[in-house]
């Protein structure tokens, strides 16, 4: 081959590596701000899956604008191009090649999955074996925690509004509250329908299944207020159906524990609820069809604020 | 190839049409197996929700309910195995073109059929648990109510195919109706098989 | 027999064939020849995909502010659920049985397909589910407000009580609608086993076939599953039976299964037939053979078959166990092979080719560049731990949009302008073709980019309302989605005026080579005076081979093709 293509080549797959490394830096600040070990695990395997594929888009693409400027045929010229119709070689490559990377990004996000080690069993709720076993295979890598049993919240989600239950303390509230580097192993259940526990600052999700019920953990690592959202659509309020997560220390949190303990229960919040009633009381004119009537205020220790506060 | 010439088109394509004729029986034949091909995957598919739903149900058998009743469904399933043989016996006469063995050995086919089909009919009646009850009573008259109207739609298909059977010169083009309702009838066959298995044997 | 093609000689046609194309009340009739009923197909399906433009655009209002403040939060919930219902069961699916109802019989030298009466009769079925569909709105309580999806127990809530509400006239259309696939499924893949025309081996079949055949394979054996999840789902609906209500002993995510278990799938009974499109025009339009023939034909089967067993990646989130995920996250991730196959093949197609830039052209590239940025985050969506974060967000509204509109809706555009004059025997007016492009181009990437970073951010999907941060994001998509709106316009412009005053059409205006471009514009009656007999591979461009066997037709091709 000739020298001077190999090393115009060369350069260009230079520029394309240093293009896609620098894109692949830009990927951390499309998402939120990391807030737990597992979004640290997740952020960088976005970071890997960003990289590779601008490499491979300037590739496919960088091909493309080229032939399609520069080889376009003459203006009268009503000819055909050379009849060219394949190259074995060629061809096997490009299909070994795109088999072996597919076999390193699974394998990268298998370990990565597996360090997170988020899904506990979900059982079915009256009795009965599991019907899912979590992988058990290596555990996580962050020994400082581990002697530390996790912290065990319950997460009840009924249309449309979140409710948790500290058993420890025997506190509710519709404010989750989390103690920082700490796992948080969540109890999630629904009364009604799928819905989906997401805390996007987290990168956890999971579906919240009725007639199971389903462990999960992480470990929140940053403090701070963070939105948690229903993200399995559960019907005519799902977008309303959200809530803060204020993750503090471990003594704030304990804190909070045992102040909220002696409030008395009050209505906790419900935007869904406050929607329903202006639609029922029909003050804002819209037509709409009949919906499921949302679940009324639950009873809560501490209700908590219904938005992020301004930053 | 364009048409150029009118009067040639047109000629060229009348003796096409004869050729055509036989052709298009084998299509349909062919076309047939592939729609049931098709078809046995929608009872592939209940066959699945079956097994999943009942190895990984906590409560199975509505409250009051011990099992199923083996002896008559068996009685019934080998009339239905048995009628399989009957309707091959009946498409070997119509090859051999012996018409009236066709018919006979035909409605005995239909007989049976409809025996199978009175025998499910009195079973249901006859149970103590009803569709909505709980997910054995669901998937119960599910698999059996869908294979059900696959047995009497094949009775009624080869009602048709009797019928036809009376008008002269109704297999000049083979024996395309017959072999495809024959067919029919296998697939009905092996369908339940499975689902006797599945539903009676392994309790 | 000698076959002289005249139109190839004298391109503009002074007698119109009697009682053939000029008849347009044909169009309107139970008609079984396949031309008429590929275009019935494909005009009744773009009005669909007005109507399910019209919502989105609607959507969009509703998205451009943070609060639920244009419409009801019912109306908008119905609102995405019809637009995805009627854009994928009434408009990709109907459009794209109609190209290959149009195309087949004549790539592969046939007179009709198989069966032509079955034929009319799956068509028909198309305005009747349609209809029952769009009476959803009318009824009390209104349309099926559960999504697409219709996952219990959501879709099983029924608030007004009623037995025939909009979830159970959904349940009834969509069945309906794979009644009339099946149909045409059979049809296809018998048409194909067995009506090629003589020395027409598979490996000498064009691609647009392959991709068609293997695309209703998967209708054959995935739509049924779906039957049989939509039937228990009715069941439960409307006679009370348990198979998927969680209170009286059922399983959701049962119904999870069976409904992904098709659907997924089904994205590629879509997909397949537009890269079938893509493997046609980038040889015509860069004057090349298609580089790995048999590759590409091949790798339209390796597809299907891994598409049946990738289903579980919509579900990394739900009720699946750990071992699962990682299963399904593997087979998805391999189903990059083969569609990457395509990808380089095309590539490799187009480079040192003559590449002109006509309409379908542009199209089919602006499909291709979409296509692969949408296949790079798909790969992304197959790692299961990035697939939590994003799963049921805006980024996968952003991934799927690229793909159907992207790529799948851009090369049914490209499809259209490339057969255009073949079906009609007008040209469309070049101009308003590119214009057109433009439009969609930019729209496409406008409207759907955005959706990227707000799923990145945690935007879910199918919300009225947002928190106010996914502001900047929205307000972007709303303007690329009425842009796209605007797009239908130059589109409808030039077909509706092409095809009553637009200038005569050769026999084969692009001096492609296929059976196709061997019969007048539009085709006759029964499309081949004379079955021809195939001597050669598809794409033998700069080859100087004849397609067909004959002793004079071959100087013809010859000098009709250089």
């Amino acid at each position: 081959m000739n020298i001077r293509l190999i090393l115009k080549l060369a350069a260009i797959a230079g520029v394309m590596t240093a293009i896609s490394l620098w894109v692949g830096q830009l990927a951390y600040t499309w998402m939120p701000v990391p807030a737990s070990e597992e979004a640290l695990l997740v952020d960088h395997l976005f970071s890997f899956l960003t990289t590779l594929g601008t490499f491979i888009f300037l590739g496919v693409a960088g091909t493309l604008l080229y032939s399609v400027l520069f080889q376009r045929a003459a203006k009268y010229d009503e000819g055909d191009g050379p009849p060219i119709e394949g190259n074995l070689t060629l061809e096997i490559v490009w299909t070994a090649i795109p088999l072996v990377l597919v076999i390193w990004i699974a394998g990268y996000s298998y370990r990565i999955y597996d360090e997170m080690n988020i899904l506990g069993p979900m059982e079915h709720m009256h009795g009965g074996a599991a019907i899912a076993a979590p992988l058990t295979l290596a555990q996580s890598t962050d020994a400082p925690e581990a002697p530390e049993a996790p912290e065990a919240i319950e997460v009840h989600a009924r249309q449309w509004v979140w409710e948790f239950y500290y058993p420890a303390a025997d506190v509710t509230s519709t404010e989750l509250h989390l103690p920082n580097h700490r796992r948080a192993k969540l109890t999630l259940t629904s009364e009604d329908v799928l819905h989906g526990f997401y805390v996007p600052a987290f990168r956890v999700k999971q579906d919240v299944i009725p007639g199971r019920s389903i462990d999960f953990e992480f470990t929140p690592i940053r403090e701070g207020t963070y939105r948690l959202r229903d993200s399995q659509y559960s019907g005519t309020y799902f977008a309303a159906m959200q809530a803060n997560v204020v993750v503090e220390s471990s003594a704030d949190y304990q804190q909070w524990l045992t102040d909220v303990a002696a409030l008395s229960p009050q209505p906790g919040l419900n935007p869904s609820y406050d929607e329903y009633q202006v639609k029922v009381e029909n003050r804002d004119n819209r037509p709409g069809w009949k919906t499921v009537e949302p679940a009324p205020y639950p009873l809560v220790n501490y209700s908590g604020a219904s938005v992020l506060p301004e930053r | 190839m364009s048409s150029v010439n009118l009067d040639q088109s047109l000629n060229s394509t009348a003796t096409v049409h004869a050729a055509d004729h036989h052709d298009e029986g084998e299509h349909r034949l062919f076309g047939f197996i592939v729609f049931l091909l098709s078809e046995s995957v929608i009872f592939l598919s209940f066959f699945v929700g079956y097994i999943v739903y009942k190895t990984s149900a906590t409560d199975w058998l509505p409250a009051g309910v011990e099992g199923l009743e083996v002896r008559e469904p068996f009685i019934n399933t080998i009339v239905l195995v048995s009628s399989s043989f009957v309707i091959y016996i009946a498409e070997r006469y119509l090859h051999k073109e012996n018409l009236w063995g066709f018919r006979a050995f035909w409605l005995l086919t239909m007989a049976m059929g409809s025996f199978f089909l009175y025998g499910q009919a009195v079973e249901w009646m006859g149970l103590d648990f009803s569709f909505t009850d709980g997910l054995f009573g669901g998937t119960f008259y599910l698999l059996t109510g869908f294979h059900g109207l696959h047995v009497l739609t094949g009775v009624l298909l080869q009602g048709v195919m009797l019928g036809r059977s009376f008008i002269p010169g109704n297999y000049d083009d083979g024996e395309v109706g017959v072999a495809a309702t024959s067919l029919f009838w296998h697939f009905v066959d092996v369908i339940w098989i499975i689902l006797f298995i599945l539903i009676y044997v392994w309790q | 027999m000698t076959e002289i093609s005249i139109e190839a000689l004298s391109p503009n046609r002074e007698q119109p064939v009697p009682g053939e194309p000029e008849n347009w009340p044909r169009f309107f009739s139970f008609s079984t020849d396949h031309k008429v009923i590929g275009i019935q197909y494909i005009v009744v399906a773009f009005v669909f995909f007005l109507i399910g433009g019209f919502l989105a655009m609607i959507i969009r209002g509703e998205l451009i502010t943070p609060e639920a403040d244009l419409v009801d939060r019912t109306v908008y919930n119905a609102l995405f659920t019809m637009h995805g219902t009627i854009m994928l069961f009434m408009w990709t699916f109907p459009v794209l049985n109609g190209l290959a109802n149009y195309l087949v019989p004549l790539q592969i030298g046939a007179r009709d397909m198989a069966f032509p009466r079955l034929n009319a009769v799956a068509f028909w079925m198309v305005p009747v589910f349609g209809v029952i569909l769009m009476a959803s709105f009318l009824v009390p309580g209104g349309p099926s407000q559960s999504g697409w999806w219709a996952y219990p127990p959501v879709s099983l809530q029924n608030p007004t009580g009623n037995l025939i509400n909009g979830q159970f006239l959904w349940i009834l259309a969509v069945a309906l609608s794979g009644i009339s696939s099946i149909m045409g499924a059979v049809n296809i893949v018998t048409t194909i086993i067995r009506m090629r025309a003589p020395g027409m081996t598979f490996f000498k079949m064009p691609v647009f076939c392959w991709a068609v055949m293997a695309a209703q394979t998967i209708q054959l054996f995935g739509l049924p599953a779906l039957t049989a999840g939509a039937v228990m789902l009715l069941f439960d609906l409307s006679v009370g039976t348990s198979f998927f209500d969680p209170a009286t002993g059922g399983d959701p995510v049962l119904y999870q299964h069976f409904f992904w278990f098709y659907s997924h799938p089904a994205v590629y009974v879509i997909i397949l037939p537009v890269f079938g499109v893509f493997s046609e025009l980038f040889p015509v339009y860069a004057r090349k053979p298609l580089f790995g023939y048999k590759f590409v034909a091949v790798s339209s089967f390796v597809i299907t078959g891994l598409s049946a067993i990738v289903w579980v990646h919509h579900m990394f989130a739900s009720g699946t166990p750990g071992w699962m995920r990682m299963l399904f996250m593997a087979s998805t991730m391999l189903i990059s092979v083969p569609t990457g196959v395509k990808i380089f093949a095309w590539v490799a197609t187009i480079w040192g080719g003559k590449i002109k830039l006509g309409t379908p052209m542009l199209f089919a590239l602006g499909g291709l560049v979409n296509f692969l940025f949408a296949g790079i985050t798909g790969i992304m969506l197959a790692a299961v731990p990035f697939d939590i974060h994003v799963n049921n967000t805006y980024f996968v509204v952003g991934h799927f949009h690229y793909v159907i509109y992207g790529a799948a809706v851009m090369g049914i555009y490209a499809a259209i302008y490339h057969w255009f004059p073949k079906m009609t025997g007008r040209m469309y007016y070049e101009g308003l073709g590119k214009l057109h492009f433009v439009l969609t181009f930019v729209g496409v990437n406008l409207n759907f980019l955005p959706m990227h970073p707000a799923g990145l951010m945690g935007m879910p999907r199918r919300v009225a309302s947002y928190d106010p941060e996914f502001a900047y994001w929205n307000v972007l998509a709303s303007l690329g989605g009425f842009l796209l709106g605007v797009s239908t316009l130059p589109f409808l412009l030039n077909m509706i005026s092409s095809w009553i005053l637009g200038e005569k059409a050769p026999a084969n205006p692009w001096r492609a080579i296929g059976l196709e471009w061997l019969v007048s514009s539009p085709p006759p009656h029964e499309n081949f005076a004379v079955i021809p007999t195939v001597v050669s591979e598809p794409y033998g461009y700069g080859k100087n081979e004849p397609l067909i066997a004959s002793p004079m037709a071959s100087t013809e091709l010859t000098s009709e093709l250089s």
